[in-house]
């Protein structure tokens, strides 16, 4: 090890990429990237943004004869650091998929069982609008769900469920990261970036990095643990990549997290290692913390856990040391336990009292820049209360988003009243909803169906009609910004022609409005809507710069400690970063975060966990043939000693079988998981023929998933279901 | 004016390598190769007993070799080196033998059933002579790979190989392979 160490210094001194000027390499990079590429002169090259996953990554796409032959990162978006990644790359098989949607369907056998009529788009407007206008003259608006996932075109399906009338639009954020923003905004009264290009110690847990990308944390994590000596410590059930790269890697017993975070804690304050001038100038409660926290020290956490407590007095003391350049790394991932909320609570209270607040390698509060708005004609508000009673069960959770699991509960007993159509948008709630079987119960239930989607999902399958979307390269969408460390403005435009009968979501969602009386409401193009856009962007020439560059970033450094002034209020109740919560008590939690010992399995059952790898992140991912190539079907990831308990062999048919339902998959025998815990990967088992790479090929996740939440946000609970596994 | 000696070489700096796969598909796109054939992969060594684990992940793809085995067994001279180094194959005159790929100590080659004739790894020579780099190298998330002219030296590679220590994959062939794996 020692001449590696050497050879790295020795390198980084060549390269004079000190940590002080690495923001700066970063920029000469840029600079380096950009002279190298000239546009030929019958070769058409359209510069556009990524949607295959929700970092936004700028794109080059080139165009040969009318097909879009590569896509190129676009090194001006400093946010995607010159990159793309595997699923960037093979978004040219979304175009040219021949299973893709090629024209209107109506359904007509049994729901899921695949007899479709191809129609146009007229009448597929008229069936759909027909009976979404029969459930609201005999249920109210109110009896319609819309459902969608976040994108660029998302606002106009949005818009439609309100201006029906319906109150109940739900998204994708409780079924992803809704307790990181709940927990991050009740300390801090916003959700700061993570500013890894700088950070020296890193602790992460619950988010594996470097399988599930996001740009720029995985470009910037890599370079500072393999480039810039960067420390990273992190705990998972499972030896992932990001174990591989870290330092030190503890398989930590699931769910514990916050049994060694609140030790940290406790270690940092009674060694008084806090940063005592921010705890006093910027804080609320560190009294009551301090107070709190006596009862868990590192002997009781290593109890918990299952990590030595010497290991967790040495993190705690080291991450101290480092800090402002330390952070514990929330990022964007899911929710694994049901005191998620309070496990992400005790990670920005860390991060709180070592002051890497608005630092150089800590967390940054995110630059926003301004954006012009189309002004449509405003519509009533729905009057009938949220279905998934949001304001009673969740008062803190986001209104707008909605609550997933308890809105599926809500829909099932028929309480507090009936939903009869269920719309849906770029989702598949099919596979991102745990309990299959449920989510089918819904179905079952529904008047009507109708969704919206590049590709024929699960829940497209299920649907009464579907309308085809145009890919994004087909497509020109609203402009988006980008805040963060590195803010920049993001632009896509329609790079081909679509291929089939397809169309983008406003052209979908304006034939809906004209059927259903309120086209009013939507009567204006992209065109128009993305100029207003423009027109209040801080970009000279605004239109002119996005449609030849696609992206522009605000400025090439990023800008720390603005909120350091003793006269800044956070938009907290207290205008400070709040330890203590008094918003929390009275809304009922605990106002610090308090640990309870998650339920372990009991001895034949084991924790079924989840995850990502770099290839594959969203559930349509598995059916890209290029990216399905690495991976053609997933297997169930088991520790050698259990496998030999049961007699279980490599490569051997295994049934996993939870209190929901019960899936056959290959065995992967691996010491890459703790003997307690089984894994599989997300995306495979599909019930849609038109995913034929995948379809009944592996496993669905979502077949055997039980229905839990994180009892503050309602984010979906994802690790909390036990499973038997038996050979099959 | 007289031209300036070229040799292309890539530098991999495999520990950021995470595996995921980008280079692959960017490879896939840029030259068109059919599903089932790969230029470019990854190589995975798993090793230990839980919870003392290893993964190392090493990309590869042709070597691009000083004395390139697979241009020496070629009878009809389809496969041949230009200039600055990069080892191509000429499918005029391919004539899809294959002795080739049994010649290649990397195992880099495949058969192109559509034409067949025999591919493999180009170095995006076509990117390169437009000033632009190789796909695989450009796309990469992490930045495994650099890509440059060993006789500059002024260049990354150049340097990176005058500071680093390294190793090249079965040198014992002779074939003097151009891949240097940093250490």
């Amino acid at each position: 090890m020692g001449t590696v160490r050497m050879d790295r210094r020795l390198f980084l001194k060549a390269a004079g990429a000190t940590a002080g000027a690495a923001a700066t390499t970063q920029v000469a990079c840029l600079s380096y990237f950009k002279k190298g590429r000239s546009a030929a002169a019958d070769n058409r090259e359209v510069p556009t943004t990524c949607e295959l996953c929700p970092n936004k990554c700028s794109a080059i796409a080139v165009v040969e004869g009318g097909v879009v032959k590569k896509l190129n990162p676009n090194p001006e978006n400093p946010k995607s650091r010159d990159m793309l990644c595997a699923r960037g790359n093979a978004a040219i098989k979304q175009v040219y998929d021949p299973d893709r949607i090629k024209k209107p369907m109506i359904r007509m056998g049994a729901r899921g069982e695949g007899k479709w009529k191809e129609v146009s788009w007229d009448e597929a407007f008229d069936f759909a609008a027909k009976k979404l206008g029969e459930v609201k003259a005999k249920h109210g608006p109110e009896a319609s769900l819309w459902s969608s996932t976040e994108g660029f075109q998302e606002v106009f399906f949005k818009n439609l469920g309100l201006s029906f009338g319906s109150p109940n639009l739900v998204r994708h954020p409780t079924l992803c990261l809704a307790s990181v923003n709940l927990a991050y905004s009740a300390t801090f009264g916003t959700v700061p970036s993570f500013d890894l290009l700088n950070s020296k110690f890193v602790i992460m847990s619950g988010a594996n990095r470097f399988e599930s990308i996001i740009t720029p944390d995985t470009m910037d994590l890599i370079g500072g643990v393999m480039e810039r000596k960067a420390k990273l410590v992190y705990l998972d059930p499972r030896f992932t990549v990001t174990a591989a790269k870290a330092d030190e890697w503890y398989p930590i017993k699931p769910g514990t997290d916050l049994a060694f975070i609140l030790a940290m804690i406790h270690v940092i304050i009674k060694e008084n290692r806090q940063s005592k001038d921010f705890v006093a100038a910027y804080t609320t409660g560190f009294d009551e913390l301090a107070e709190h926290v006596k009862q868990y020290t590192p002997e009781w956490a290593e109890k918990e856990t299952e990590i030595p407590a010497r290991d967790i007095t040495r993190i705690a003391r080291e991450f101290a040391d480092a800090a402002p350049r330390s952070l514990y790394y929330a990022g964007r991932r899911s929710s694994w336990y049901q005191n998620d909320f309070q496990m992400r609570r005790a990670q920005a209270i860390l991060n709180a009292i070592i002051g890497n607040w608005d630092q150089v390698g800590g967390m940054v509060p995110n630059a926003k820049l301004p954006k012009g708005e189309f002004l449509f004609m405003p519509w009533d508000e729905p009057k009938a209360p949220r279905v998934d009673e949001i304001e009673k069960h969740f008062p803190l959770a986001a209104k707008g988003d909605g609550v997933y699991l308890k809105l599926r509960e809500n829909v099932l007993s028929g309480k507090p009243y009936p939903i009869k159509a269920w719309m849906v948008y770029k989702q598949d709630p099919m596979n991102a909803m745990p309990d299959q079987a449920k989510t089918l119960k819904m179905i079952e239930g529904m008047d009507f169906i109708g969704v919206i989607d590049v590709a024929m999902s699960d829940m497209a399958w299920y649907a009464d009609v579907v309308f085809p979307e145009s890919a994004y390269l087909e497509r020109t969408d609203p402009v988006e910004v980008m805040a963060g460390i590195w803010p920049a403005v993001v632009y896509r435009q329609q790079v081909v022609k679509p291929i089939h009968d397809t169309k983008p979501n406003l052209e979908i969602i304006q034939g809906l409005a004209k059927r259903l009386g309120l086209s009013d409401y939507f009567d204006y193009t992209i065109e128009q809507w993305v100029e207003a856009e423009f027109k209040e962007l801080p970009i000279p020439m605004a239109m002119e710069h996005m449609k030849k560059h696609g992206v522009w970033a605000a400025s090439g450094k990023p800008t720390y400690g603005k909120t350091l002034n003793p006269d800044h209020r956070f938009v907290t109740k207290t205008g400070k970063i709040e330890l203590f919560s008094q918003r929390l008590q009275e809304a009922g939690y605990d106002p610090l975060p308090a640990y309870t010992a998650p339920v372990q399995p009991p001895d034949d059952r084991f924790r079924l966990i989840l995850g990502r790898v770099g290839y594959f992140t969203h559930a349509n991912q598995s059916n890209n043939v290029w990216l399905n190539e690495f991976m053609k079907e997933n297997d169930l990831w088991i520790n050698p000693k259990p496998a030999e308990r049961l007699g279980i062999r490599n490569g051997a048919m295994v049934e996993v079988a939870s209190s929901v339902g019960k899936v056959k998959l290959k065995a992967r025998v691996t010491e890459e998981i703790r003997p307690d815990c089984v894994f599989m990967l997300h995306g495979f088992g599909k019930k849609s023929k038109m995913q034929s790479l995948v379809y009944n090929v592996g496993a669905s996740d979502a077949v055997i998933l039980e229905t839990a939440w994180d009892k503050v946000s309602g984010n979906a609970a994802f690790h909390e279901t036990f499973v038997k596994v038996v050979n099959a | 004016m007289a031209m300036k000696k070229k040799r292309y070489a890539l530098v991999l700096d495999s520990r950021k390598c995470i595996n995921c796969k980008a280079c692959a598909v960017a490879c896939k796109a840029e030259n068109q190769v059919p599903v089932g054939n790969t230029r470019n992969w990854i190589n995975e060594a798993r090793q230990g007993e839980y919870p003392k684990l290893r993964i190392d992940f090493e990309p590869e793809q042709c070597h691009h070799c000083e004395h390139p085995s697979c241009a020496r067994v070629c009878p009809t001279g389809a496969t041949w080196m230009r200039k600055d180094g990069v080892v191509l194959v000429n499918y005029d005159d391919c004539i899809g033998c294959r002795y080739c790929m049994v010649a290649c100590p990397y195992d880099a080659r495949y058969f192109h059933e559509e034409s067949g004739t025999v591919h493999k790894c180009t170095l995006c020579s076509h990117r390169v002579d437009k000033g632009d780099l190789p796909a695989c190298v450009e796309t990469c998330p992490s930045k495994v790979r650099v890509f440059g002219d060993l006789e500059d030296p002024t260049s990354r590679v150049h340097e990176l190989l005058a500071t680093r220590r390294y190793r090249v994959k079965e040198p014992q062939t002779g074939n003097g392979p151009q891949l240097y794996y940093l250490l």
